[in-house]
């Protein structure tokens, strides 16, 4: 990298927490690097010191809590993602949504917290995530809040964290175990590429739930449906929601008809 | 910073600066010039090795994050100086060109085959994925290792007319 | 050369033997340029214009040059020498103006890279940003602003070439053959379209980076990632009047080039750091991202094909405009404006023909030399167009193509007579046809399309190139035996990764009679060490080397010979040879070896004869002439290769999704040297053809810049990118003059693979376009808008 930066790596959450608030801004957190050294590299991101992540232990790992909803921690890698034995029996779309990430090299690094902090509105998993009603566990040396993903995406690659902020574990409700899914994604090739459009539909006994990427500044989550809901209320809701852009990729014209076409797909799979 | 590191099984001790990426490492410091850089951006996979028994873009993983870590390099693929059974496999099928994209993509192979001894075109295709090569097209990389790990049972030839 | 020789007796040329360049790129030693390093080293970086056409109002480098660690600034106004391939109208730094996004406008050499950049973000530029050109048709109009207003002051090959002062115009290739306004009055149909191509990057797989140093008394050497050395020693010694002995290229291994290396790039600029720094060599890498801005490119395109059909299905006459988008400098674009000019029309007989190409000057990152040299580009237009010709009189896509192909008799678009010798197209386009089923759907493929909702379509396109080189090129292989009787080659053909090397060898290896495991070909090519060659372009090296490589060993074997005479006491006459040994023919244990022989024989009692036995081989292009400027008419072309592709595309209907279910590809090669390597230029230089055909070219704002300077945004085909099935063919139709038979087949695999895609894409759904790449989104728009897409705006 040819800006220059120190590195720490905690082994302590109170440590990193600590870290993070004396510094104020100056440090980024590091734990894939998949995105934070490609801004670095491009000037986009100047911090003074790298504070690796995964070195914690309180934000590894994948189990059911008390509450009987599944915890992940933030610093677990798609590749462990798509690994998990729970994840795949139980929620199979974070392991298709992980595996959709990058090329292998990039999964083997990429976690399911940087992918939410990056907060890109084309994120894969972060629109699996929402589709799930996913919750984010934050974390400062004040104390711990939950948040619906939902509400911590806030824009363009910007989200509710604050700069002595760390997302510790991605909080998936209990009732979306064992959900029938199905995930679309438009791309330019077949091999990596991110999505010029995505649709991710979640089917329970009770309800249906659908998130759309790359169609606003955020991945968005359409309302929650009854399980039995017809096909055109969601695509009356799928082409009020989204609010796609012309760009190098993809015009929104195009977008917004191959979300329509996604919607009409994967419902079709659920049925 | 102080690292310790095992490149190719050998022990390394040595002084980076904190951003000091993992590829300039082993070509500078270590002096393997093998994997290479073709973009610095985590896209090509010119840069691959193999961390911990993982494949990794070694252009977005730091020096620092490779302490106490098992690095497998191109130069480790062949022993007693002797091509190993897939280097060879690839001089026969011709799965080299201007070789820039080689070392990478013969450590995304060998972490392919130590999960997966046989693999299918389609999953070698997937393993390779994320190695860039603009002069083979592919094909005879995956003859290679079809024949590699003994699956090739018939050899597409050019066709004379 | 030896082009009669039956499969049977050859014991090396035909075999697919293993390569000999690629043990050491196999297991990491093979060193290129970005892996030297010599003692005192400076790292150099350049600052690249964020505008597409601007003044430079102001350069302050004074805080630059005070950084600790920094050893040398430049900026143009320090660099009064321009440079130029064919017309010289570029220098090395942006003298106060720039032309495209990403020009290099000053540049630093610096103990590290970290330095280096620090330098380069103190460096403060001030611009008057100004209306740039980007539209190569538009350009032309009487009131567009200029990109080289002292077009007419610039030097260049007048005997090739037509620039137009005062205009936009770099060069204007024309071509006129027999009356082609009559010709369209005697037509029973006139078929006009325009067909556009965007500016493609080559993306080698290693990006360009030299080495240069600058010393005492004019001493230069300079290591470099590039595919002719002597090209880049001959533009130096042009351009700084410095003696040619002064300057030493040397070339490692090459990570890919694919024409963006042809020619002379960043050593200049790197030899300049290096005389401000003292003579301290300087290396100077270009990130991806200079390479997609810094570095040049392919030029655009924009052509105009009216075309005269007769019922009968014969073309009449073809009216060509050429419109090349070459960008900024004119570079080799206007050698690919002459180069397509002569072959625009494809692999088809054109009675009466008219050619306006035009190289025209825009504000934009430059056309280079590309794998094609304009023929990728064209042909996406010539072939789209033949299938609407076609349809036009309700006549086979296949059976039309076959009607008009060039056969022996007839007259190509310069006035060269095709003989049975110079290839055969038809044959290479029934190959294709035949492995695609072409015609109709097999059941398989009715119950694919019935299963999936896909639809499935199918194209066959033919290509022909000849290689774009000065009818003076030559060459010379340098052959040396070894004391153990092994002999090594050196010549400056640059394997860039095309296994021209192991063809050449096996040829050498074959005339020698020796085992291929006996010949050496240095990867490493030195203007000091190696004897001459053009460059490494053209796909003409298998054929100019070769030849050379043949007569290099007939030469040593005459010498062996002679030797062998005199210690044998026989007459050449009677004696022969095997990879051991010269021996009487018909006393067949008397003999010497190669062994005792190689560097001089010495009798028992020390007397010594012959000396050590070295072989040269020169071979030159024969016959070949510049073509008229006014008509085009000349015989430029070394040899024609002819080629085909079928292609089977499904698509959805609706939402213009499409997978490449196979390419079937075939090439007139003369004569496979390595079948495996052909096979591997083959399928190669098809999924590169298809990286242009589905997802590739530069997408520039209002304003010209760059918006895709990157892989995230453009893509390249991944292994998951290959067709499912890909299937190679070669015909062999010997070419007399070509070792063995063999013709070129480099860049031949990656000419009509778009042409295939868009007319089997329209042969699926009707989505008919015009402009490249085909994305899902443009064949969606062509399904739902029913109306031809053409060039995004």
């Amino acid at each position: 990298m040819l800006h220059e930066f120190s590195y720490v790596i905690p082994r302590e959450k109170k440590e990193i927490l600590t870290l993070l608030k004396n510094l104020k801004g100056k440090a980024r957190v590091l734990a894939g690097g998949t995105d934070l050294m490609v801004d670095i590299r491009a000037g986009k991101e100047k911090p003074e010191i790298i504070v690796d992540v995964k070195g914690i232990e309180d934000f590894q790992g994948v189990a059911f809590d008390a509450k009987g909803s599944l915890a992940i921690g933030s610093t677990t890698t798609c590749r462990q993602l798509m690994q998990n034995k729970i994840l795949r029996q139980k929620f199979p779309i974070i392991v298709d949504a992980a595996g959709r990430i990058g090329s292998p090299q990039l999964r083997n690094r990429a976690t399911i917290g940087g992918n939410i902090c990056t907060a890109s509105p084309c994120a894969d998993l972060g629109t699996a995530l929402l589709a799930l009603n996913a919750e984010v566990e934050v974390a400062s040396i004040d104390g711990v809040r939950t948040l619906p993903l939902r509400e911590f995406y806030i824009g363009v690659k910007k989200t509710q964290l604050r700069e002595f902020e760390i997302v510790q574990r991605i909080i998936i409700p209990n009732n979306m175990a064992g959900a029938k899914y199905g995930m679309e994604k438009l791309k330019r090739i077949k091999g990596h590429d991110l999505a010029l459009a995505s649709v991710v539909m979640i089917k329970t006994e009770s309800v249906l739930r659908v998130a759309i990427g790359s169609c606003a500044p955020t991945p968005i989550a359409l309302k929650e449906f009854p399980a039995d809901v017809q096909l055109k209320m969601i695509c009356e809701e799928a082409r009020k929601m989204i609010d796609p852009i012309d760009d190098i990729r993809a015009s929104k014209d195009f977008r917004a008809f191959m979300v329509q076409e996604f919607v009409e797909r994967l419902f079709k799979k659920l049925q | 910073m102080k690292i310790k590191v095992k490149v190719n099984g050998k022990e390394y001790f040595k002084d980076v600066s904190g951003n000091k990426t993992l590829l300039r490492f082993i070509r500078e410091d270590i002096g393997l010039t093998g994997t290479k850089e073709g973009c610095g951006a985590g896209e090509c996979g010119a840069c691959t090795v193999i961390l911990n028994g993982e494949t990794v873009n070694s252009c977005l993983v730091l020096a620092a994050e490779a302490d106490g870590g098992d690095i497998e390099t191109i130069e480790g693929e062949s022993e007693n100086g002797k091509l190993s059974k897939l280097q060879e496999a690839f001089q026969k099928h011709h799965g080299v060109q201007c070789g820039f994209c080689t070392p990478g993509m013969i450590m995304s192979i060998k972490a392919l085959l130590k999960k997966n001894p046989k693999p299918t075109e389609h999953e070698i295709k997937e393993a390779i994925e994320g190695n860039f090569c603009r002069c083979t097209g592919y094909k005879q990389i995956i003859e290679a290792v079809r024949a590699a790990t003994g699956q090739l049972k018939r050899q597409e030839e050019l066709r004379h007319v | 050369m030896f082009e009669n020789i039956p499969d049977d007796r050859l014991k090396v040329v035909g075999k697919g033997v293993e390569r000999i360049d690629t043990i050491e790129k196999l297991t990491g030693s093979a060193l290129y340029a970005g892996d030297l390093v010599f003692p005192g080293m400076l790292y150099g970086k350049i600052k690249r214009s964020p505008h597409a056409k601007a003044k430079i109002k102001k350069i302050d480098v004074s805080k630059a040059e005070k950084l600790l660690g920094v050893h040398a600034v430049l900026t143009g106004h320090e660099l009064d020498y321009r440079m130029g391939l064919y017309l010289v109208d570029k220098y090395i730094l942006a003298k106060g103006v720039v032309r495209h996004f990403g020009e290099a406008v000053a540049a630093v050499a610096a103990e590290s890279l970290v330095i280096a950049q620090k330098a380069l973000d103190l460096i403060e530029v001030q611009y008057e940003v100004l209306e740039p050109v980007l539209d190569p048709v538009t350009a032309l109009n009487k009131n567009a602003p200029l990109v080289h207003p002292d077009l007419g002051k610039y030097d260049y090959v007048q005997a090739v070439f037509s620039p137009v002062p005062g205009t936009n115009v770099a060069n204007h290739t024309k071509l006129r053959k027999g009356d082609v306004e009559k010709g369209f009055e005697e037509a029973d149909v006139v078929i006009e379209r325009e067909y556009t191509n965007p500016n493609v990057q080559h993306v080698p797989m290693e990006t360009h980076v030299c080495i240069g140093q600058w010393q005492v008394n004019d001493r230069i050497t300079i290591h470099t990632s590039a595919q002719s050395p002597f090209t880049v020693r001959n533009l130096f010694a042009h351009s700084f009047k410095i003696p040619h002995n002064n300057i030493h290229v040397v070339i490692p291994y090459v990570g890919g080039g694919f024409g963006g290396k042809a020619g002379i790039h960043l050593e200049p600029l790197a030899c300049c750091l290096s005389r401000k720094a003292g003579g301290r060599p300087v290396k100077l890498q270009a990130t991806r991202e200079e390479e997609f801005s810094l570095l040049p490119c392919r030029s655009g395109l924009v052509y105009r094909i009216k075309t005269g059909v007769k019922k009968s299905g014969k073309i009449i006459a073809q009216k060509m405009t050429m419109y090349w988008d070459a960008g900024a400098y004119a570079d080799y674009a206007v050698n690919v404006t002459r180069a397509s000019g002569y072959s625009a029309c494809g692999p088809y007989e054109i009675p009466n023909a008219w050619v306006d190409a035009y190289t025209v000057y825009t504000n934009k990152p430059f056309g280079t030399a590309y794998r094609g040299f304009g023929h990728v580009e064209f042909s996406w237009g010539i072939e789209r167009h033949m299938d609407l010709a076609a349809k036009s009189i309700k006549m086979s896509p296949l059976e039309f193509r076959r009607l008009n192909a060039l056969k022996p008799g007839s007259v190509s678009l310069t006035g060269e007579k095709i003989t049975p010798d110079t290839g055969n197209v038809v044959k290479c386009m029934d190959a294709v046809a035949k492995s695609i089923k072409y015609g109709s759907l097999t059941p398989a493929e009715k119950a694919r399309e019935a299963k999936t909702g896909m639809k499935i379509g199918k194209s066959v396109v033919a290509l022909h190139k000849a290689p774009a080189m000065p009818p003076f090129t030559g060459t010379v292989v340098v052959l040396k035996m070894n004391e153990d009787g092994s002999v090594t080659a050196n010549f400056t053909l640059t394997e860039i990764g095309a296994g021209t090397y192991t063809s050449v060898a096996q040829i050498i290896a074959e005339a020698l009679r020796f085992p291929i495991g006996k010949v050496k070909l240095p990867i490493e090519n030195d203007t000091d060490h190696d004897p001459y060659d053009w460059q490494t372009v053209a796909s003409k090296g298998l054929l100019l080397s070769g030849n050379a490589g043949i007569l290099a060993a007939l030469d040593l074997l005459a010498k062996a010979y002679d030797m062998a005479g005199q210690i044998l006491r026989a007459g050449t006459c009677d004696l022969d040879h095997d990879e051991d040994k010269v021996f009487i023919k018909h006393h067949p244990d008397r003999f010497v070896t190669f062994k005792q022989m190689a560097v001089g024989y010495a009798y028992p009692d020390g007397n010594a004869v012959g000396g050590p036995l070295i072989g040269v081989g020169r071979y030159i292009a024969q016959g070949l002439s510049n073509l008229d400027k006014e008509t085009g008419q000349g015989n430029p072309a070394l040899d024609w290769t002819y080629g085909a592709h079928g292609l089977i595309v499904e698509v959805h209907p609706k939402t213009g999704e499409y997978n490449v279910i196979k390419v079937a590809s075939a090439f007139d090669v003369g004569k496979a040297i390595n079948p495996v390597s052909v096979r591997g230029q083959a399928i190669g230089g098809m999924l590169q053809g298809l990286g242009t055909a589905m997802c590739e070219g530069y997408i520039y704002d209002k304003e010209g810049r760059l918006l895709n300077p990157s892989f995230t945004d453009n893509k390249i085909p991944t292994s998951l990118d290959l067709p499912e099935e890909v299937e190679s063919f070669v015909v062999e139709t010997a070419q007399i003059d070509g070792p063995f038979g063999a013709r070129g087949v480099g860049e031949h695999s990656m000419i009509a693979v778009c042409g295939a895609l868009g007319n089997a894409v329209q042969n699926a759904c009707g989505a008919d376009l015009t402009h490249m790449p085909i994305r899902q989104e443009d064949v969606w728009r062509a399904l739902n808008s029913k109306v031809v897409v053409g060039k995004k705006q």
